[in-house]
């Protein structure tokens, strides 16, 4: 039996506790309301960039399957759309490779920025359409649609992504 | 001791290279070559397809490492650390005698290739590119993260075998201009000057045997190319 000791660990234990959350509180009062911090972005938008590539890969292998399974496609599809959208929003200012945070992205993404928006605007317009053949179900519209996705996708990362 | 001939000099020559493993060096040589720059170009079909002929001469590889020439055999040419300990010391005391194939160092160095080689062409089958659009013809068995964990597997063994390729030559360079012998012409013509104190025991490779491998190593590379789907 040893109270004082547990009395111990347990002072310590709350006065962390507090620290902690005294350190939140400011972390929290600190952040801007609006733009997502450039740690949060990157996260966010690889996250998006793997959940598309993801659904690329899904909607491929059912293309080149002897009996494509439309729901398959239709799901990956939509995933493709709706990811989409949510993308252009996560490259604040200050999101590159300059904000010590590791990622593939180029500053030409903030110095051309016109050039970039005008592919995330044909990214989205890509797969908007891609969504609405593969609803229709025509597998040979489906493949050329989703080589005119891909080509979109790859000819932005020549641009903007940092080969690796 | 069987000797092939006799050159006008009259310096006497035995084979030590039989021919497939000689086709299967310089093949893998351009079609590394090639695969390096499709991956770089993004031509994609391109290296798929130089990457099947790499794994086709893997397996036949594998296969002619037992039932091959006596120099292409694994059990000739894989010894203990003891025997390369022996042979690096008698290197360096000298005088250089040349090895009947793959000398105890050298033995290693081309299993660590090979098992490098293999594992870069594993990871090839199952990596998947960034956006989805290119794989390899297993990479339906995995899903896009661990595709895209393969990927990178893929693209750090081949700076590793870069590495040990670097190694290779610089030995080649180093019993050239130290040791005063050529390994490069042996590899490419198969033979090697001896003299008649230096027995060099005949290769035996069988050329039936070779045709089979070659067949084993197109229908399990086909196969494999097909994703196990037929």
């Amino acid at each position: 039996m040893n109270p004082p000791r547990a009395f111990k660990i347990t002072h310590i234990s709350v006065l962390s506790t507090m620290v902690a959350a005294l350190t939140m509180a400011g972390t929290l009062a600190a952040a801007p309301a609006a733009a997502p911090s450039p740690q949060a972005a990157v996260t966010a938008r690889q996250a998006g960039y793997k959940k598309m590539g993801g659904a690329m890969k899904a909607l491929n292998e059912q293309l080149k399957s002897d009996a494509p399974a439309k729901d398959v496609m239709v799901g990956a599809a939509r995933t493709l759309a709706t990811t989409a959208r949510e993308q252009p929003r996560l490259f604040p200012a200050g999101s590159g490779p300059t904000a010590g945070v590791h990622t593939d992205a180029l500053p030409d993404i903030w110095t051309d920025r016109a050039t970039f928006d005008a592919q995330m605007g044909k990214l989205i317009a890509e797969t908007g359409k891609l969504l609405t053949i593969t609803n229709g179900g025509d597998v040979a519209a489906i493949r050329a649609q989703a080589k005119a996705t891909g080509a979109t996708c790859s000819g932005c990362h020549r641009q903007f992504r940092a080969d690796s | 001791m069987p000797l092939d001939e006799k050159s006008a000099t009259g310096t006497m020559f035995a084979r030590i290279w039989d021919a497939p493993v000689r086709l299967f060096h310089w093949l893998l040589v351009a079609l590394l070559a090639f695969s390096w720059w499709s991956g770089e170009q993004h031509e994609m079909e391109w290296h798929r397809l130089s990457g099947y002929g790499i794994l086709a001469l893997l397996i036949f590889r594998i296969y002619w490492g037992f039932v091959g020439g006596r120099t292409a055999r694994f059990a000739q040419f894989l010894r203990g650390p003891r025997a390369a300990f022996a042979y690096a010391k008698s290197i360096a005391k000298g005088p250089y005698a040349a090895a009947p194939g793959h000398n105890p160092i050298g033995g290693w160095s081309v299993m660590l290739m090979l098992a490098t080689l293999a594992a870069m062409v594993v990871a090839g089958l199952f990596a998947v590119d960034v956006d989805g659009l290119e794989s390899g013809p297993l990479a339906d068995y995995v899903s896009f993260d661990q595709g895209r964990a393969a990927a990178n597997i893929h693209g750090f063994v081949f700076n590793l075998l870069l590495a040990l390729v670097a190694l290779h030559v610089l030995a080649i360079l180093f019993y050239l201009v130290r040791l005063r012998h050529n390994l490069i012409g042996p590899m490419i013509h198969g033979r090697r000057a001896v003299s008649g104190n230096d027995p060099v025991e005949d290769l035996r490779a069988s050329p039936s045997k070779a045709m089979l491998g070659i067949v084993i190593a197109g229908i399990c590379t086909y196969v494999i190319a097909q994703g196990f789907r037929l």
